[in-house]
């Protein structure tokens, strides 16, 4: 990086972009804005490594701002920035705003600003990768043989995905973590379809592990609780592709796949995208992971990350 | 011959008098009459001291009762001339009363009462008789006895609606809460944003602010030395003195007169925060505030900007363009966490009618007269003329199952109502729909 990261801000209360502002003095060079529709315009002229976005503001919703951010600078690292995280806001920053971190307030500082720093490292990265901005093609997702798992142990959702998926996709299932783990030992996969039952399953450990040794690995969640603390985990450690409340709607699941399968595409065709996806070490619980599935990490770490 | 034949003075066994409710608690075991007993023999015995209390015996035979003979009738025959001697021998079947009132003893003592009370003449001059189930003859009952029994079911039912009442009453109260909760529920999200936003600022210029004392510190004692090198003679001049003399200006570029200026606006933003933060709190403590007695001289105004406060995150993010204009008022006696429970039903109200994107809600106080108005204008979807009726009735909603209670405007008007006060609504659905308050001075004090 030549100079400083380019950080821009955007948040309705001015004290709030003045602290900001003092906070990254020295670290990055810092634009800040009251308003969302000013900060797309800039994201559109110049390059910016990262945008911090307030979600409750009056005229475009923080989600909204990330969206059209994310529409006309892909590689433009985006965290949500938030006093209060409902469930809406969180599955839209995931869903929509394809979200780096969702941050809460009152913020952490150095953690804050590591967290933008990391941001804006990923984006120097990805803005010196020439992006395939033409959407991979769907004749080309079907040339692609690559595999997907779900994990389902009702059934209904993988119904429902063997229904929207191109039969040159290789459909694996399984009906409980241990053989999801498994599978995973011995094959790779483009897609997970998980299908969590509670908030401190193994499932939702074993996503966030995953991530670390397959950051290719394009994780769906379908949850059936609202849980948005959960949601928050799973994007800020899991790095979750998407969260979708059960049972999630089937136009909703046949997007979330297809774009799965396309960014699954476009980070084989250009590695340094797969920084973006890497995840830091959960803040709690790192080891927590039940014994009898110990043994499952060690083989997948042992095999790496193909 | 047998004067009488005995009957079981107990019940039996299997007798449903053992029902609290049935008539046949009130169950004499009088002895019954052989219907050949003669005419003169019962004479004698209804003056024996055991039918003292009884206005007519009954008569049995196998068992069943066939009819009754009252004191009357007898009184009747003996009071003829001659009677006495003319019929004193013949069996007292030929004067029973055949439709005497017979009763199963498992009849509940209402249903008792109301045959009785059809069946029995007036003026009363019989008993009743109650038979089991099989029809066999059980004993007497008296109609003072049921008389007595129906007053002391009516006081009992009295108690019990006292205490219906009085649990009617506490479970309003508690109704009243709930309402007052769901709406301070549907407020928590806005209002933790709002207290999360100024705290975020707060710390963060804080933990600025000592770092920023961190190189004040170092530059004074940078400062120190370099002062003690060119001052003092004595001292040695150190060999690192070109590092010192380095430091000291690293110091001054990070520590100059605008980082302290700037560390000054910090702290100026950080006392605003935390004045807003209190605003909020001292917002919310009024309005979960208990004490429903609790009266006091209160501006009607500053309770609407409360109000307006808790509700103005739901209105930004919605959208909603707030128009307030409010009046001269002066001060109200009222229960001011109540009135701040009624504007705030009124204002969220508003809100929730507004489904389209150029939201905008007036609120406006003045006074009119002996009273302070207050109105809530919104420009929502409005209420249908059927519906507008019926807003204060309570448990009426129009919102979805889990959305509304139906008791916002109902509690509303009670508040109102209990402050003497007066609510009215009017609406014109798709145009937008006005609340009007108004509440009586009582005991003003000018000059606010």
């Amino acid at each position: 990086m030549t100079g400083l990261p380019v950080v821009a801000f955007v948040d309705d209360e001015e004290r709030i972009l003045r602290s900001l502002r003092m906070l990254f003095r020295g670290k990055a060079e810092v634009l800040a804005t009251t308003s969302g529709g000013e900060l797309v315009e800039w994201t559109r002229t110049r390059r910016i490594h990262v945008v911090v976005s307030d979600q409750r503001m009056p005229g475009m919703t923080g989600v909204h701002v990330l969206r059209e951010v994310a529409r006309h600078s892909p590689s433009t690292m985006r965290i949500l920035l938030t006093g209060y995280a409902d469930l809406e806001a969180v599955t839209a920053s995931v869903n929509e705003g394809e979200v780096y971190r969702f941050v809460e307030k009152p913020w952490n500082g150095p953690n804050l600003i590591a967290t933008v720093l990391d941001a804006a490292r990923v984006a120097e990265r990805e803005f010196s990768v020439p992006l395939a901005t033409t959407p991979v093609s769907s004749s080309s997702l079907a040339s692609a043989a690559v595999n997907a798992l779900v994990l389902d142990s009702a059934g209904t959702v993988l119904k429902a995905v063997q229904e929207i998926l191109p039969e040159t996709v290789n459909l694996v299932s399984a009906a409980n973590i241990e053989e999801a783990l498994e599978r995973l030992t011995v094959g790779d996969y483009a897609v997970i379809v998980a299908v969590l039952a509670s908030a401190d399953d193994d499932i939702v450990d074993a996503i966030k592990q995953l991530k670390r040794i397959r950051p290719a690995t394009l994780v769906i969640a379908v949850s059936p609780l609202r849980d948005s603390r959960l949601a928050i985990g799973l994007i800020n450690e899991g790095q979750i592709f998407r969260f979708l409340l059960a049972p999630p709607g089937r136009e909703l699941m046949r997007r979330s796949l297809l774009s799965a399968l396309e960014r699954h595409a476009q980070l084989r065709s250009a590695p340094p995208l797969l920084d973006r996806h890497v995840v830091h070490a959960p803040t709690e619980r790192s080891d927590s992971l039940s014994g009898r599935l110990m043994h499952y990490w060690r083989r997948l770490r042992d095999v790496g990350s193909r | 011959m047998t004067e009488s034949e005995s009957s079981a003075a107990a019940p039996p066994a299997e007798s449903p008098t053992a029902e609290k409710n049935s008539i046949g608690v009130l169950l004499r075991g009088t002895r019954a009459l052989s219907p050949d007993v003669s005419i003169f023999a019962v004479a004698r015995l209804m003056l024996a001291d055991e039918h003292s209390g009884l206005l007519s015996l009954p008569i049995v035979r196998d068992g069943r009762p066939i009819g009754s003979i009252s004191r009357y009738e007898l009184m009747r025959v003996f009071l003829t001339p001659y009677g006495r001697d003319l019929y004193g021998r013949r069996p007292i079947e030929t004067l029973a009363n055949r439709n005497a009132v017979v009763l199963a003893a498992d009849t509940p003592i209402e249903e008792a009462a109301r045959l009785i009370a059809e069946r029995i003449p007036s003026p009363i001059t019989e008993d009743f008789i109650l038979i089991d189930t099989y029809g066999h003859y059980l004993g007497t009952g008296v109609v003072l006895d049921v008389l007595r029994s129906m007053d002391k079911r009516l006081a009992e039912r009295g108690h019990e609606l006292e205490r219906a009442y009085a649990r009617a009453k506490s479970s309003q109260l508690q109704l009243v809460q709930t309402e007052k909760m769901a709406s301070l529920g549907q407020m928590v999200a806005g209002l933790v944003h709002e207290i999360n936003t100024p705290l975020a600022y707060v710390r963060n210029n804080v933990e600025l602010t000592r770092s920023a004392l961190n190189d004040a510190a170092d530059l004074v004692s940078a400062y120190e030395s370099a002062t003690k090198m060119l001052f003092d003679d004595s001292a040695d001049v150190p060999d690192d003195q070109e590092s010192r003399m380095d430091r000291l200006s690293q110091l001054r570029v990070t520590m100059d007169s605008t980082a302290l200026a700037d560390t000054a606006a910090l702290l100026d933003d950080t006392v605003h925060g935390i004045e807003q933060i209190s605003t909020l709190v001292g917002d919310l403590k009024d309005f979960s505030r208990l004490d429903q007695a609790g009266t006091e001289r209160a501006d009607i105004n500053q309770l609407v900007d409360s109000a307006l406060r808790i509700v103005q995150h739901v209105m930004r993010k919605r959208h909603i363009e707030i128009v307030r204009h409010v009046g001269e008022v002066p001060l109200i006696e009222c229960a001011p966490a109540q009135i701040n429970q009624v504007l705030l039903n009124l204002l969220s109200n508003a809100a929730q009618a507004i489904d389209h994107d150029h939201g905008r809600i007036a609120v406006r106080t003045q006074t009119l007269g002996p009273r302070v108005m207050v109105v809530v204008e919104d420009n929502g979807k409005g209420i249908a003329e059927a519906d507008l009726a019926r807003i204060f009735d309570p448990f009426f909603t129009t919102k979805a199952i889990g959305q509304g209670t139906g008791l916002g405007l109902a509690i509303t008007h009670q508040i109102v109502q209990q402050h003497k006060g007066v609510i009215r609504a009017t609406s014109k659905p798709g145009i937008g729909t006005r609340f009007m308050l108004a509440l009586p001075l009582e005991a003003i004090r000018k000059g606010t």
